[in-house]
């Protein structure tokens, strides 16, 4: 009997590695293999009769190829003209060229847009069209001729082999565990089968069908409940808890961004709420390691930067008022500077350079000007020359870097310790609770990566890498249908958020980068980092367009009494 | 939009990063997996410093150490346990050459694949642990090293060091006679040569003086170099290069000594292996030394004859004697049971069949063929005067014999005259392998 549980227990080591890789392809070939056939908002027609298809809220007419609707003409600018549609459903013509070749009728822009209505004639220098918009039933039925995700490749299947890979972890755990940790054990990973099978009907129910975005969320988090595990059983009830309010506030940041109107109207009272929990924490922050970022409220200790993180891509992104409208990026700049100096004040050096680059990617999706970004890096170079003459213990870090054998006992001692149990467990792993890394400080945070390829093996720990890569080309993906700019700017910002910080992770880690002490996403054991990063989540799920793919895309059927479609 | 979108693709790059990041990780993972395993604060592998897993075995399976789940046994009798303790190690780490520390990677089982193995690995060592019984017992009490390997495959089958102690009781640390137990000699110490460098001076005699053969060597007993007296072993009169090899003739070498000159002779050490910094299977081996005296002095003399400041450990000794048997070209050594070892050349197989001859002719000329019975051994003796009134004996040679194809090294400090004493433990040795065989 001993040998034939512990034949199973074997198995369970391979079949693992095994499930987490197919998990993972599942995800990617749905990703792959899907049509992502681009929603249908109105026709531009032109005299001879042909059709030109108006794909987003946002498109921009010019004789350029990278224009969404091109005109070859001389006598038409590059980027002559932009066809802009509000969240009700309104649309105007914006001349982006100051000549004022654009009119409709006989009506010229005078700076705030011509608007239009459907059958409206419209003059693009010295060509005529037409506009057509779509009636709601109209664009109802080219929207249900779409192909919604889903149909090859199952995501109930998906979510089947995540539910087994969960059960074997459990049953791994059943080896190293005492009995009443591992009845803890056993019943947070149950929880945390049901909870995805009670999303997946949820979602169902209201006829959303796209889940690769939440499959790869619960994978990751699945490895999180077993960090948990094996550090901390105690604090299972704990991080599942947290688990469940990411969810939620995954949920309602998504239903929030449906309405992109709304989401625009509170940017600057995020951008305002996010400088003053910043400034809060500068008052009030505790010192813990070298970084003051923690905040102590009513005994529940919190990291702002996480929360600060959602906002930021929030503000980031909504600040745009349109295309190739500059105005705002300079109060977006300053709102950059702001958090990314408050975080360098606190010495969370991480956090601040995971700002700064999505302070690169945000500016650059704006502007679309290396320029501007290599001004940005050069400008960061020297604030970090700054930074590191002013905080020694930051500077030492960066002296340890790829040196961490020199010093084992001192400044090297976390990561050769991390390097020497990852490589202890090979490709499969010493056994979920059999390692010893968890026994060294923060193991279960900034060595995390090396925690589960010491446990769980290389194979898991890279699929936990690539599953967040993953995320990053579907975002990417689904990028090209995005609705609105907002949509697409918030999403890529937040996939590179989380890139950057897995990056500064992983690679910290195992000493390919200095060492910054940032979380994983999603695995890591800490509350506000797994909350934020369900968060983040909410913005690449906004931007998945396909047809019944996502909740927080409001479908032309869906009459939620919000009043805008109305 | 379509701008937004191209423009999207910034995330890839970032993406892109990450994955040249996995790439580089999992090669550094691939490369560097085992030192980082090997690490000694990897609780995976150790336990308090030591070992928590892991098989040592001789040649023939014959258990010499094994550690499960933290508990450690030897060798079943004791006698293998001393005799094999060099080789074997110890489970406290104390030596540092041994199998237990030296292949700990391996005992640990470690594959990139599968980790940390829990059953630990098996290292089946090369040594056949009733030759390293026979040795240790032939040099009854004596200090010393003790070294057999096969020529042709490049296996050491005896490594024996002296003093050694039982890893089950362990020694009284008053006792002066275990000063450097821990020590292996075979590998780890170094001693004044005397007359088995003359080894080394003929070689490059050989490829030095083109009529070396034609020369006839004057020996009156003593040389008078600058001034001082050189004393030989006894009066030889006018002899061959041979004859002189044969007589271990003090005077004749001297004579060459000073016709080389110390460039060349260091040359030579370092060529042959003697002064370069050696390995065995990644154990570091003591390096020799040949400081170069001025030229024509009696200390040059002397430095072609294995004395002046001269230092050969008995491991390089072995391994030069084994390229002279492998015409020239030394197969491995190596220490793993079954391991491919390759070859190197260090000497031309012209040179190598010369001093093989020479060697020939000292055991039919000189040591006499009754005190080896059976065997075509080929050898050369020293008596090395260690400055405190003793000498080291040494004798160091190869059995010209297809079917049993043994080099050997035997070192006895203190021992006395090289071939009565050393000579002797090498036939007990030699007769036991061959008839073991």
């Amino acid at each position: 009997m001993e040998a034939f549980s512990e034949n199973i227990i074997r198995a369970a080591g391979y079949i693992m590695p095994l499930l987490a890789v197919w998990i993972l392809v599942r995800c990617v070939r749905s990703m792959l293999r899907e049509k992502y056939e681009p929603e249908v908002w109105a026709y531009l027609e032109t005299k001879g009769g042909e059709t030109a298809a108006i794909r987003h809220w946002e498109c921009i007419i010019g004789a350029a190829k990278s224009c969404d609707i091109v005109i070859s003409r001389d006598s038409v600018a590059r980027t002559q003209a932009a066809l802009i549609r509000s969240d009700r459903g309104d649309w105007t013509l914006h001349d982006l060229d100051s000549s004022g070749s654009c009119c409709v009728g006989k009506q010229r822009d005078e700076g705030h847009g011509i608007s239009l209505h459907d059958g409206a004639q419209v003059n693009i220098a010295d060509v005529e069209l037409v506009f057509h918009d779509l009636s709601e039933k109209q664009r109802a039925a080219v929207d249900s001729a779409r192909s919604a995700p889903g149909l090859l490749i199952s995501p109930g299947l998906t979510l089947l082999a995540l539910t087994v890979f969960q059960a074997l972890l459990a049953l791994l755990f059943t080896v190293s565990l005492e009995r009443e940790q591992l009845l803890t054990a056993v019943l947070g990973f149950a929880a945390l089968a049901v909870t995805q099978w009670c999303y997946y009907f949820v979602m169902r129910a209201i006829d959303r069908s796209g889940f690769e975005v939440e499959t790869l969320a619960f994978f990751l988090s699945t490895l999180g409940l077993a960090v948990v595990t094996t550090c901390a059983p105690d604090d299972m009830l704990k991080q599942l808890i947290l688990l469940l309010s990411g969810i939620f506030v995954f949920l309602a940041l998504g239903w929030w961004l449906r309405d992109l109107k709304r989401t625009k109207a509170m940017r600057w009272p995020v951008a305002a709420a996010a400088l003053a929990f910043l400034a809060l924490n500068l008052v009030a922050g505790k010192t813990s390691y070298g970084a003051s970022n923690w905040l102590s409220i009513g005994g529940v200790t919190l990291q702002p930067s996480e929360f600060v993180k959602m906002a930021y891509v929030y503000v980031g992104a909504a600040s745009l008022d349109r295309l190739f409208r500059l105005r705002n990026l300079f109060g977006f700049i300053a709102f950059s500077a702001i958090c990314v100096g408050a975080l360098a004040l606190m010495g969370d050096f991480g956090a601040a350079l995971i700002f700064f680059v999505t302070f690169l990617v945000i500016a650059f999706m704006r502007s679309g000007s290396f320029a501007t970004v290599f001004l940005a890096v050069a400008g960061a170079v020297l604030g970090v020359l700054l930074v590191l003459t002013v905080k020694p213990y930051i500077a030492q870090r960066f002296a340890t870097w790829r040196h961490v054998w020199d010093d084992p006992l001192g400044a090297g001692w976390q990561q050769t310790r991390g390097l020497s149990a990852a490589a202890s467990g090979g490709l499969f792993g010493v056994g979920a609770g059999n390692g010893w890394l968890k026994s060294v400080f923060a193991a279960d945070t900034d060595m995390v990566f090396c925690l589960i390829c010491e446990e769980l093996g290389l194979i898991i720990g890279l699929c936990a890498v690539f599953a967040v890569i993953v995320l990053a080309f579907f975002t990417v993906r689904s990028a090209a249908r995005g609705r609105s700019a907002f949509y697409v700017i918030a999403a890529c910002a937040a996939t590179s958020m989380m890139m950057v910080q897995l990056a500064l992770n992983v690679f910290g880690s195992v000493d390919l980068l200095p060492f910054t002490g940032v979380t994983f996403p999603f695995v890591s054991k800490g509350g506000s980092s797994l909350i934020s990063c369900w968060g983040l989540l909410a913005f690449i799920k906004a931007a998945d367009t396909r047809q019944r793919a996502s909740f927080s895309v409001r479908r032309l059927s869906d009459h939620d009494g919000e009043g805008a479609e109305a | 939009m379509k701008r937004v979108k191209s423009r999207a693709t910034a995330a890839l790059i970032i993406a892109a990063l990450v994955i040249a990041g996995c790439v580089v990780y999992v090669i550094e993972f691939l490369d560097n997996g085992p030192r980082w395993v090997m690490y000694s604060a990897n609780q995976s592998v150790y336990k308090n410093g030591v070992l928590t897993t892991g098989t040592v075995t001789d040649r023939n399976g014959t258990l010499l150490a094994r550690a499960q789940d933290g508990v450690y046994f030897y060798a079943e009798d004791a006698d293998t346990r001393i005799s094999c303790l060099h080789a074997a190690g110890d489970f406290a780490g104390n030596i540092g050459t041994g199998a237990l520390t030296a292949f700990a990677d391996t005992l640990a089982g470690y594959s990139p694949v599968s980790g940390v193995s829990k059953q630990g690995g098996t290292l089946t060592l090369s040594i056949d642990a009733a030759l390293n019984r026979t040795a240790y017992a032939a040099l009854a009490g004596r200090s010393g090293a003790v070294l057999l390997m096969d020529y042709k495959t490049g296996e050491i089958l005896c490594m024996a060091s002296a003093p050694s102690y039982d890893p089950n009781t362990g020694f009284d640390s008053a006792d002066s006679r275990y000063e450097g137990v821990y020590l292996n000699r075979c590998l780890s110490a170094s001693y004044t040569p005397g007359s088995v460098f003359k080894l080394v001076t003929l070689a490059a005699a050989i490829e030095n003086i083109d009529d070396l053969y034609e020369r006839s060597f004057y020996c009156t007993g003593s040389e008078n170099i600058s001034g001082v007296g050189v004393k030989c072993t006894g009066v030889h009169g006018y002899q061959t290069v041979e004859q002189a090899l044969a007589n271990s003739c003090n005077c004749a070498f001297a004579q060459i000594s000073l016709e080389l000159g110390a460039d060349t002779l260091a040359q030579y050490a370092e060529k042959l292996g003697f002064t370069e910094a050696l390995e065995l299977d990644g154990i570091e081996i003591k390096t020799g030394s040949f400081e170069k005296a001025a030229a024509g002095s009696a200390d040059l003399a002397w430095s072609g004859i294995g004395q002046y400041t001269d230092l050969v450990c008995p491991y390089a000794m072995l391994r030069y004697t084994a390229a002279i048997a492998g015409g020239g070209e030394v197969a491995g050594p190596t220490l793993l049971h079954g391991k491919a070892a390759g070859t190197t050349r260090i000497l031309s197989l012209d040179t190598a069949e010369k001093i093989a001859s020479m060697m020939s002719y000292n055991v039919v000329y000189s040591y006499g063929e009754w005190n080896f019975p059976g065997l075509k051994l080929c050898a050369k003796s020293g008596t090395a005067e260690r400055g405190d009134g003793t000498s080291n004996a040494w004798f160091t040679g190869f059995l010209d014999d297809a079917e049993h194809p043994y080099a050997f090294c035997v070192v006895i400090e203190s021992g006395g005259g090289g071939l009565a004493n050393a000579g002797a433990l090498a036939n007990t040795l030699l007769q036991a392998a061959v008839a073991g065989n």
